[in-house]
């Protein structure tokens, strides 16, 4: 039982992960088709504030598993070892190139090159591991005992490309809530475009996934309606989405693509739970004791709302469109570069 | 698939596996450490300055506030992502560690990403990015968060690896910690002298290159108000912190490595046999003929340093007293120990220097003692990483001291995989600490804003 709601908060790290880094992993994906400086700068700017408390949902997500489901994180983690040891590369490299182009009154080429393509890569790791993951992991005895190649396989590649897209899905509605102008309206045409191909590669790994080491299981019938009922919802949501991309307004696609990753990722759960880590290791067979299970729910657990007020506070302190408000600033500087450069004489109080 | 049963045995796994992911986990812990050791003392530092401009509204507080935000800043970010790596290297190369302890290091590892992670994460982006948009009050408690936040952090961390050290409040279920005690495990015994001691460590190395910044601009004449009260601030927090230091480190090895990790101590001295009385300076150990290929020793030291027998007759105890394969290497417990133990030997130098100087009045113009101070810029840091090279390999052969060896605590990975990424992460790690140091030098020498009310001197 105490398992089960441990299982609960990972799956709420991992939505909260896919939802917030989702978006600035996606505007990263964006920036590499952008080819003005200003404007690559603009959506790096938008990311800054906010990556690190976004980013430190994938920190607790790895420790909620290590520390409720340890059986399974110690099998899972040797098993994607190369796709998740290529995210954290580009994970490092993302995170300096976004410190490093803040604090340059230019925009460095490289840092922003670094920040795109760190991004790109993160993504399509991220996809790999979901693919590796549901594909099946070898474990003998609790120990992964498989190869370093097994996350390959057509349908992780599948799972790749699902990932980027909605990752740059949700940057594009991101950017066009955030930004104005230029920046605003080819976020909303590239939105629209990569919805395209969004939605049917996700319903194709959807139903591929049937078919991997993790089948859907939807027995007893209220669970089938209900995973169905989350299906229809994400089609619905992404269909808001598009009119958003289309007409606005401005937060009507960002709004339709949360409302769609959340349905998605939850019939996820809906359909595989209890497995954790295919095709074997279930909630039950890897939870940690229940004194460490209480100690989690009670000690973590109670910070959770905490955390989601600092995330919050963190939005809201920087609400609103991004604008480059000029006058306490040299041109071409940005708030965030500002607020860490040196300004010499007249500061601001 | 059963949680019962014992986990699958190591006894396949290659010798080179095993040294290769220990070497990758030493580099991406080592590189990780170098920021936070920074970090964590300059939160309380920032936290200290905007408190006194907010007291005396002097605006040469804000312009130190300014400068060392733009420093914390590059160097907080660096610690976020080389730490995301370390949490997930505990599954990623030593998985059936992370399945073994994860009952107890997980929850205290979750406790320090909820109270301090994300806390320092929430509040860093308004206290960087917020001047102008928030009250002053409200950023002077956005500071004290965030070095809330870090010195939280140093505590669990602490509790963890200190845990592993000596391990308590537990019990052994078909090869997996279960917690029976909390309080017994995060407040083990070792955590009350090692948490105190590696605190005092990081406050010190802060304080190092703090002074190392301010010893830069005296010697160069520029921004003096800035470079005094910087200067000043630094050496006397050193000169408070470091005689606490030596003591702390002294009853670190008295209360627990000497009585808990015979074999460590036996490491650090460096002896072979248990019949001499000198302390070793310099050794070229063999460790598969349990001898020292080169010895260079003070006879009579050993004993009066080891045992405080001023007669010389007590003798220190040597690897001949510990089982041959629970020996640990003695490389890195020998010259990790003196690393910091000479760092520390300078570093007091440095703290009674000032003490003199600033009695004398001499502490701004006596610019060889600026120099001296510049180049002990980065010594806090190579004796913390020193230190933690005492501590962890000085720990082998086990992971969980005396429950868990650390062949046992690897994932059956193969040994290509991991050199290439051992390879991966030394290139990006070098690149970014060129990055960082270059940055680093840039702020320096581009110097603080000028003061809109300019204080003194130019």
């Amino acid at each position: 039982m105490a398992a089960d709601f441990w299982f609960g908060i990972i799956a709420l790290c991992l939505t909260m992960y896919v939802l917030l880094d989702g978006y600035d992993l996606g505007i990263g994906i964006l920036l590499l088709g952008e080819p003005n400086r200003e404007r690559r700068r603009s959506m790096i700017e938008i990311v800054a504030t906010a990556w690190d408390g976004n980013e430190s949902w994938i920190v607790l997500l790895g420790v909620s598993l290590w520390g409720g489901l340890p059986a399974a994180y110690g099998a899972m983690l040797p098993a994607l070892y190369l796709p998740l040891v290529i995210m954290l590369f580009s994970l490092i490299f993302r995170g300096v190139a976004i410190e490093m182009v803040s604090s340059s009154p230019r925009t460095p080429a490289v840092w922003s090159f670094a920040f795109g393509a760190g991004s790109l890569v993160a993504a399509v790791a991220q996809g790999f591991v979901i693919g590796g993951l549901l594909n099946g992991v070898r474990v003998e005895r609790q120990v992964f005992a498989g190869g370093t190649f097994d996350f390959f396989a057509p349908f992780s590649v599948f799972t790749a490309i699902s990932t980027v897209l909605v990752y740059a899905v949700a940057g594009a509605a991101y950017l066009q809530h955030k930004s104005e102008g230029a920046t605003e309206h080819r976020a909303a045409a590239s939105g629209r475009v990569l919805l395209v191909f969004a939605v049917p590669f996700v319903l194709i790994t959807a139903l591929w996934t049937g078919a991997t080491a993790a089948p859907l299981q939807l027995h007893p019938t209220a669970r089938g309606i209900a995973f169905w009922l989350l299906v229809v919802v994400a089609v619905v949501a992404a269909g808001a989405a598009w009119i958003g991309f289309a007409r606005g307004p401005d937060s009507l696609a960002f709004r339709g693509v949360v409302t769609a990753e959340i349905a998605g990722l939850v019939a996820l759960f809906v359909g595989i739970a209890p497995l954790v880590v295919p095709p074997d290791v279930t909630i039950d067979s890897a939870a940690a004791p229940s004194g460490a299970l209480t100690f989690l729910l009670i000690g973590v657990g109670i910070n959770i709302p905490l955390v989601f007020f600092y995330n919050w506070y963190a939005h809201h302190v920087f609400r609103g469109k991004y604008r480059l408000p000029a006058e306490h600033r040299p041109s071409g500087m940005t708030p965030v570069g500002a607020a860490i450069r040196p300004t010499k004489g007249g500061d601001r109080r | 698939m059963t949680s019962a049963g014992p986990l699958l045995a190591a006894a396949d796994l290659s010798p080179d596996l095993i040294a290769m992911s220990r070497w990758q986990f030493a580099v991406t812990i080592a590189f990780h450490m170098t920021f936070p050791a920074i970090t964590v003392g300059l939160s309380v530092f920032l936290a200290a300055v905007y408190g006194a401009y907010l007291r005396t509204h002097k605006p040469v507080y804000l312009q130190i506030f300014r400068f060392w935000k733009r420093i914390f800043a590059v160097g907080f970010a660096l610690g976020v992502v080389a730490g995301t790596v370390i949490t997930f290297e505990f599954g990623l190369n030593w998985g059936p560690f992370a399945a073994a302890t994860g009952p107890i290091l997980g929850p205290i590892i979750g406790m320090e990403v909820v109270t301090a992670f994300f806390l320092e994460a929430g509040f860093i982006g308004v206290m960087l990015y917020g001047d102008g948009r928030v009250r002053e009050r409200t950023m002077f408690i956005c500071c004290c968060l965030v070095a809330l936040g870090t010195i939280l952090s140093t505590t669990w961390i602490l509790a963890a690896n200190s845990w592993m050290q000596t391990p308590a409040g537990y019990r052994m279920v078909n090869g997996q910690f279960q917690p029976t005690n909390w309080w017994h495990a995060i407040f083990n015994p070792s955590f009350p002298w090692r948490f105190p001691h590696m605190l005092l460590a990081v406050l010190i190395s802060a304080a190092f290159l703090v002074a190392g910044v301010g010893a830069y601009y005296l010697r160069a004449g520029r921004s003096l108000a800035f470079a005094r009260k910087t200067f000043s601030w630094s050496m006397g927090v050193i000169a408070i912190l470091l005689p606490m230091q030596l003591w702390l480190g002294d009853n670190v090895a008295g209360y627990y490595v000497g009585p808990d990790q015979p074999a460590k101590i036996v490491a650090i001295e460096g002896h072979r046999v248990s019949t001499q009385n000198s302390y070793l300076l310099f050794v070229v150990p063999d460790e598969k003929a349990n001898r020292n290929a080169v010895e260079i020793g003070v006879p009579w030291l050993g004993s009066a340093i080891g045992a405080k027998d001023l007669s010389g007759k007590s003798t220190t105890p040597g690897a001949d007293a510990v089982k041959p394969d629970l020996r640990a290497n003695v490389w890195g417990s020998f010259y990790g120990f003196r690393m910091m133990f000479y760092g520390s030997m300078f570093m007091f130098a440095a703290a009674m220097i000032a003490v003199v100087l600033r009695l004398r009045r001499r502490l701004y113009y006596a610019h060889w003692f600026h120099t001296f101070v510049m180049w002990l810029m980065p010594i806090g840091v190579i004796a913390i990483i020193g230190g933690w090279m005492t501590a962890e390999t000085g720990r082998q052969p086990w992971l969980v001291y005396g429950q868990l060896r650390t062949t046992d605590g690897a994932s059956h990975l193969a040994t290509g995989t991991v050199i290439a990424t051992f390879v991966g992460f030394l290139l990006i790690y070098l690149t970014m600490l060129a990055v960082w140091i270059g940055y680093v030098i840039r702020t320096v020498r581009s110097g603080p804003d000028t003061l809109e009310v300019p204080a003194d001197g130019r």
